[in-house]
């Protein structure tokens, strides 16, 4: 039964988590404010691999970004996951599929730096392999801002996720610093590094679950960058999750 | 006196019009670049314009350099069109051909 609520929370945390590939650049686990970045119109993939005290899991989702205007965007997530769990075999098939829309609130544009700041919705339909995704709707409405520079990037996400089929909502709430190692130029070749705090509060239950992290990002050309980072809870009121790893790329097919 | 204003009128217009059309390098100051791997929708949006045949974009100071192909004509309109459809911000824009530049202003 501990196994099972272990897994259905890795399960909720991953298809939170999965919001995020559509982030448009930097930092690891916090969203970024940049929306036309790197051209809505191109599709994007971001594997990812998870290790937590319970088993470990890989994502591998697809995103199809559109730019309707260029303040607003939407888009849609199909992830393709793998599950290795310490007890039992491993598992694989479709996720949830996810539908986003992101709309540009703020940009204030100077020299090398911005400060921008979006709001993004997204709906996750229970349309995944039965074994492999958490039979819930998931809605998630977020506020993401941020202010990046060539000498660093400072970023923020407040977002409340509502849950279907009596599963807890929960409030979610990200902060990234990141810091370029390598002068900043294009065609990019970076080495970023970076600090978040990713927290979680459970609504109902009252838990809290908050990861330190730190991650390395390098960037080789103008569609490809290659992440790694480690999320260690500081405060999780459930003992559940040990830690989490990531190691994850981003590939613009075209 | 009018007619002597009328002519440098027509002068002017005449001079940046010529420099325009011949124009083999146009330099943008661009706002908002602060992210070399954001600049790739840029560059892609650049790529799109008629008669641009290389790109050199310069994140620390916020420039773009674009060398024109001998002969094309490419609109300041559209060009801060494509910038802004990219999610950047366009400024100055300036047109070079060889000693000769125009300067407009945003």
């Amino acid at each position: 039964m501990r196994n099972t609520t272990c897994l259905l929370f890795i399960l909720v945390s991953l298809t939170i988590t999965l919001k995020n590939v559509h982030a448009q650049g930097p930092p690891i686990f916090t969203d970024s404010p940049y929306l036309l970045g790197l051209d809505g119109g191109g599709i994007r993939t971001f594997g990812k691999y998870i290790s937590t005290g319970n088993g470990q899991t890989y994502s591998q989702p697809l995103i199809v970004p559109y730019n309707v205007t260029t303040n607003y965007q939407i888009g849609g997530v199909q992830p393709f996951i793998i599950q290795f769990p310490d007890n039992g075999s491993s598992k694989s098939g479709f996720g949830n599929f996810t539908l986003f829309g992101k709309y540009s609130v703020i940009q204030i544009d100077g020299k090398a730096k911005t400060f921008r700041a979006l709001m993004k919705f997204s709906q996750t339909f229970s349309t995944g392999a039965s074994n492999i995704s958490v039979d819930t709707n998931v809605s998630q409405l977020e506020f993401v801002i941020g202010y990046i520079t060539t000498k660093y990037g400072i970023y923020g996400t407040v977002g409340y996720t509502f849950v279907s089929n009596d599963f807890p909502d929960n409030l979610i709430y990200n902060f990234a610093f990141g810091y370029p190692l390598l002068p900043q130029k294009y065609p990019p070749f970076q080495l970023n590094l970076f600090i978040e705090l990713n927290g979680t509060h459970t609504l109902d239950i009252e838990n809290n679950l908050l990861f330190v992290s730190s991650g390395i990002q390098i960037i080789t050309s103008s569609i490809f960058l290659i992440e790694s980072g480690v999320q260690i809870p500081v405060v999780d009121d459930r003992s559940a999750t040990k830690f989490t790893y990531a190691i994850g790329m981003r590939y613009l097919i075209f | 006196m009018q007619s002597r204003r009328r002519k440098s009128i027509v002068i002017f217009i005449f001079c940046v019009t010529t420099v325009f059309a011949q124009s083999n390098e146009v330099t943008v100051r661009v706002d908002g670049l602060s992210c070399p791997f954001c600049a790739y929708g840029l560059e892609k949006k650049l790529n799109d314009i008629k008669g641009v045949e290389n790109i050199n974009i310069d994140i620390e100071e916020g420039l773009i350099i674009l060398k024109i192909v001998e002969g094309k004509i490419i609109s300041e309109e559209e060009l801060r069109e494509k910038i802004r459809d990219a999610g950047f911000t366009p400024k100055e824009i300036v047109f070079t051909n060889k000693d000769k530049k125009t300067r407009e202003k945003e």
